[in-house]
This record gives structure tokens, sequence and C-alpha cells, in this order.
């Protein structure tokens, strides 16, 4: 009589049965939780009590305290082995969330600064006539807005189809130097910002062939752009599944048809992000456009003519003239740009979004 | 018709699109010519620089220039030497990155492995945000908000510290100086190094890592035993990136810093010190042409050290990641 063997697989374990070593009991809770709070407690009442500085308590009783209740945890958890653990948490959480700090510190003092420079005239009006103590109603960033946007807008306009087709050369094609350009575009997107000013003034206002005007900054942050712009489209053209470039082919379908018919459209939002996120990096680029563009205090809609403001250049120049009305301007141009930025990330988030949603 | 034993199923052919008509070599022409177009630009700034500030390199000798510590446009013939610039933006970067590299691999480990999913969602989106902060608004946050408090700091740090050399300060003054530079690069470059390292964590086999707690490790020993040996190479790449960005960093550093000509090789606390491209920034309005000459040698000195610092970063980078082609 043959032997019945049972094929049926194990049954894997589901839920919180799969990963055991994650449960957490009880008792060890009560005493996270206890460690997490006490010490806290004990350095907040002696920092009240005694009125010592800030900084001194975190590092002098804060931080040896939390150490050893963190430590105390881990030798209950795991035994003696416990106490690095204990340890590393307690150093993951101290630096991360000093980092987030300072830059929480950051965002809030441009808001708070910059909301009491801020009001339509300082959106709308330009700076003729302002002097470094003008009162700060008059006068505005009007003329920089239209500056940044009609330079930036150029470069994007140059930068975004250069980007796009070099993101093809390194997906679509079977170019035998693509770790090179790859390698290339890396190492462009550390490039200084100061040398690539410097690059386009040694080309073109050095060598007398223009003044200052707003097209040689545009040219100065293609350096800058085309790195972003060249990555992140390569990112979303390699998301496209390939089976999808592959029928368009086997229909007989030429190579840049089936680029632009399918790979594209499937990587529109993608593409999106790309674009976006290449603005927001250079938007607030300084150096390349003092060095470049010039600093004007009237509206100039020519590209080709005269010196341009630019929301940088404005900030740039109110910094250091040293009254209390020029910094609030100063103020007031850091909170405008953070804003476009932060219109900038939140519109590629949400476009990033719809295509993760498309995909499920 | 025969059979081929050996291999019964053809290997899979890798389709390849290949140009067959006009159009088609012309799409192709055109990305090639788009992807070399940033070779033409690399070689391009060198071009251009180097022809602009070889006159400068002449006279005053490539060696003096780099390494002599007078800068003096008064003078006749004008001098112009780098050092105490140079060695400031190395000294700088080298502050920045020390105290971003914790930092950094606290917060990518804080997202990856121990933040539950939603809070590391919002951890990730700040992060982002972070890396969005133009240069030149952290410069105004560092002149007006931060300086004072890190003078602060740096007293205490002296008070405390200041029998150990680094830590000295004979001027009392802790303003303008290395050290706070070096704190504002950090929040720079922080975001940078984050993002790079916490992608190269999340595309760690998790089975590794889970097979590593299974077998009773703690978070710690797994840390040290699994996750940074697998994924240390990238980490250090994207350290590379961020020390090549504190390098270039121009308008941030211009207002919490002291920019002298005279080498402060360790005194991180006092107030003085050098960073290249600041320094170009800031004598570049009123400099005379032979000057300017001078500033653009600077640039080639500057540019040269970081696509070096760069493209080592990036190889290390790929290498890292073998998976990825």
């Amino acid at each position: 009589m043959e032997k019945v063997t049972d094929l049926t697989p194990v049954q894997r374990p589901k839920g919180n049965q799969a990963a055991p070593w994650a449960k957490i009991a009880l008792k060890t809770r009560a005493a996270i939780a206890l460690a997490s709070l006490v010490p806290s407690a004990i350095a907040l009442s002696i920092l009240f009590a005694t009125g010592m500085d800030f900084m001194a308590m975190l590092f002098a009783i804060f931080l040896p305290i939390q150490v050893v209740a963190a430590a105390l945890v881990g030798v209950l958890v795991y035994g003696r082995r416990g106490i690095l653990e204990g340890l590393l948490v307690v150093v993951t959480i101290f630096f991360a969330s000093f980092i987030v700090v300072l830059l929480g510190s950051v965002l809030w003092s441009v808001i708070q600064n910059g909301s009491q420079a801020i009001s339509l005239q300082f959106i709308g009006q330009n700076n003729y006539y302002i002097k470094p103590n003008t009162s700060l109603e008059y006068g505005g960033v009007g003329h920089a807005i239209i500056g940044s946007l009609l330079i930036v807008g150029t470069s994007t306009l140059i930068t975004v189809p250069m980007g796009l087709a070099t993101a093809v050369y390194l997906t679509e094609t079977q170019g035998k130097t693509k770790g090179l350009i790859r390698t290339l575009l890396q190492a462009m997107s550390g490039l200084p910002s100061v040398v690539s000013g410097l690059f386009i003034y040694a080309a073109f206002i050095a060598s007398g062939l223009t003044s200052y005007a707003g097209w040689t900054g545009s040219l100065a942050l293609i350096p800058l752009m085309l790195p972003t712009v060249a990555r992140v489209s390569e990112e979303a053209l390699r998301l496209v599944p390939q089976e999808l470039r592959n029928g368009a082919l086997a229909l007989g379908a030429p190579a840049w048809r089936a680029f632009v018919q399918v790979t594209l459209p499937a990587a529109r939002s993608g593409m999106v992000t790309a674009v976006l996120l290449g603005i927001a990096r250079v938007i607030g680029e300084t150096a390349p456009l003092v060095l470049t563009t010039f600093a004007a205090d009237r509206t100039n809609l020519n590209l080709f003519n005269g010196a341009m403001a630019s929301l940088p250049t404005y900030l740039f120049g109110f910094i250091s003239m040293g009254f209390d009305e020029s910094i609030q301007r100063a103020w007031g141009a850091a909170l405008v740009i953070m804003i476009l930025v932060a219109i900038l990330f939140t519109t590629a988030r949400l476009a990033s979004r719809t295509r993760s949603k498309a995909r499920k | 018709m025969t059979l081929n034993v050996d291999r019964p199923v053809p290997e899979r052919r890798k389709l390849a699109a290949k140009p067959f008509s006009r159009a088609d070599r012309i799409f192709f022409g055109v990305a090639r010519a788009a992807a070399f177009s940033a070779i033409v630009i690399v070689s391009l700034i060198l071009v251009f620089l180097v022809s602009r500030s070889a006159s400068t390199f002449a006279e005053q000798g490539i060696i003096d220039f780099i390494f002599g510590s007078t800068w003096d446009a008064s003078l006749s013939p004008i001098k112009m030497q780098l050092w105490p610039m140079l060695w400031g933006s190395i000294l700088i970067s080298l502050i920045g990155t020390a105290l971003a590299v914790p930092m950094a691999i606290s917060i990518a480990y804080f997202i990856e492995f121990m933040a539950p999913k939603r809070v590391a969602k919002v951890a990730t989106l700040i992060v982002d945000l972070m890396a969005a902060i133009p240069s030149i608004v952290l410069g105004l946050w560092g002149a007006f908000v931060f300086t004072d408090v890190a003078a602060g700091w740096s007293k205490q740090l002296n008070a405390v510290f200041g029998f150990i050399p680094i830590f000295e300060n004979n001027s009392d003054n802790f303003l303008r100086s290395p050290f706070i530079a070096g704190l504002v690069v950090t929040v720079m470059i922080v975001p940078i190094i984050a993002s790079i390292t916490r992608e190269i964590f999340s595309q760690m086999d998790r089975d590794v890592i889970n097979a590593a707690l299974a077998l009773g490790g703690n978070r710690e020993s797994t840390l040290r035993k699994v996750i940074l040996p697998t994924a240390g190479g990238g980490v250090v790449g994207g350290v590379l990136l961020g020390l090549g960005r504190a390098l270039g960093e121009t308008v941030a550093i211009l207002y919490v810093l002291n920019l002298v000509f005279d080498t402060n090789w360790y005194q991180i606390l006092e107030s003085k010190g050098g960073s290249i491209a600041s320094m170009i920034i800031s004598k570049f309005g009123e400099a005379g042409p032979e000057e300017v000459g001078g500033l653009m040698a600077a640039g080639v000195v500057l540019f040269v050290f970081t696509l070096i610092i760069n493209a080592l970063a990036s190889y290390i980078v790929a290498k890292a990641q073998p998976w990825r082609k």
C-alpha cells in the first residue's frame, strides 16, 4: 500500500504571530513609559526650581538621567547587552529632535518676522525711490517677484527639454556611456552655485558680450537645475513598466512614437514632479544671480536689456544694509520665497500622489 | 527539424529599440546630444574659468596662489593667495559634516526602523522640506536669530572645555566663528545626507533584518552587525555629497563668519575664519579687473576640489547599490 503524504504546505503564521520578536510584554511597556516620562519630569522641575541655563540642564542633567533610565529598561528586556540598546534609542531620538528643533526655529522665525512685513502693497509695489530706512508702508518686492519668475521661467524652458532628453538617453537607449553621464550629473548636482555664476560672468559679461541682464542669470541657473530635472525624470521614466514599451514596439511603432505616445504619458505626473523640484532647487539661488543680473529697483520686463531684480538678490541687498526697516524687508522677501517653495513642493507631492493612486 | 536538447528553451532575448527610420535616428541623436551636454557644460565651465584666471596663476604662481596666505589688492604688484580661505572652507565643512553625520543617520534610522508609519511619513516630509530651504534664507536666520544663541553655546563650550586647544578663545568674542558657520552648514546638509541614507536603508532586504531580530538580536546589535555593514558604502557616499555641498556653500556662511586672511588652523570658537565661496561673493562687488582674475582662479580651485569629491561620492553611492543598473 502506498503511503499518502500530505503535500499541503505549512501554514505561515499571520498577523502579530508573524513577528514574535516585535511583541512587547505589558511590564516592558510600563517600564518604557516610565523611562520616557520620569527623566524629563525631573529635569524640568530642576530647571524651574533653580532657573539654570537650558542647554546646561540638557547636557548635565537630562541626558545622563535619560541614558541611565533607557539603559535600565534595556537591561530589563535584554539583559546586560541591553545597555547599548538603551543608549542607541536615546541618542537617535535626541539627534533627530535636535535637528527638527533647528528647522522649526528657521520656519518659525521666517513666518513670524516675515508676516509683519508682508502686505498686499509689499507684494505688489516695486522698490523705486526706496531708501534703506524708508518705512514699510512704501515699496515692496513686486519687481523682484516678476524678475524671479522671468529668470527662472526662462531657464526652466531651456533646462526641462535638456533634462528630459538626458533622461531618455539614460533609460531608453543602450548607450555605453550611461554610467559616466550619471556620475557626472551626480557630481554636477554638487556644483557650487557661485562657480556657475562666475562661469557665466567670465563667458558673457567679462568678455564684453553683454552687460548685466536677466538672460545671463537664466543661463547661470541651468547647470544647477539640470541634474535635478534629469535625475527625477529618469526615476519617473524608470517606473514605467518595460512591457508597455515593448508592447508599443511590437505593434510596430518607431521608438520616438512609442516614447511620445506611450512612455511619456505614463510618466506624466513624474515629469511634473521633476519640473517642480527643479524650479524649487533654483528659485532661492542667490550667488549666481548676484554675479550675473545685478540688482535693480525698478520693474524690468525685458530679459535682454538692463539689470533685473529677483527675490534672492533683493533679499541679499537688504540684509547687509543694517536698518531695522531693511531687515524687515529681507524677512518679508524670505517669507515670499518660502511660500513659493512650499507651493511648488505641495504641487509636486500632489502630482506624485495621483501617480501612486493610479498605479493601484 | 531537430530540437536542441541542451537548451530546450531559448534564452530570453533582450528587446532593444534600434533606430530604423530617420525620425528615430533624430530622436536618439537628440537624446545623446542632451546627455553629452552635461560633459560639455562641465568642460565649458573649466575652459572659461581657466582662460580668465590663467594670467593670475601665471603671475602669482600656482603653488603660491594656493598655499600662500596674503591677499592684498592695494599692494603693487597685487598679491593674491588663497590658503586661509581654502583651509577655512575645509574646516567649516569638517565641522558641519562631523555634526551632520550622526544627526542624519539618526533621522534616517528613526524614519526607517523606529517610527510608526504615520510619523515616518511626516518626518520624511520635514526632511524634504528642509532640503528645499534656500541658503539665503538660512543665512538670514543665521545672522539675526541663530548667531546669538550659538554664541551662548560657544561660551559654555569654552568655559567647560576651554583647556582643549580647539575650544580656546583668547579674544572673548564668540560671534562669527567657524563653529557657528559649521552649525549653519549642518542645518543645510543634514537633509541631503539623511535622504540618501534613508533611501539606502529602505532598499535593504527586510528578511535579513528580521532574521537578525528573530535570532534574538536587539536594535543595537542589528544596526551594528547587519545594517551598517550592508549600507555603509552608500552612507559614506552620501556623507561625501554633503561635504561637497558644504564646501561650495556661499551666502549662508557669508553673514555668520568673519572672513580674515590669517589662517585659523583649529581654534573653531575664535571670530575669524574663511570660505572660498563667500570670499568670492564678498570681494566681487569692488574688485578691479586684476582681482576679478584672482577670484576666477579661486573659483577654479573650488570647482576642481568639489568636482573630485562629488565624483568620488557618486562613484561610491553607485557601487553601494549594485542592484541598480
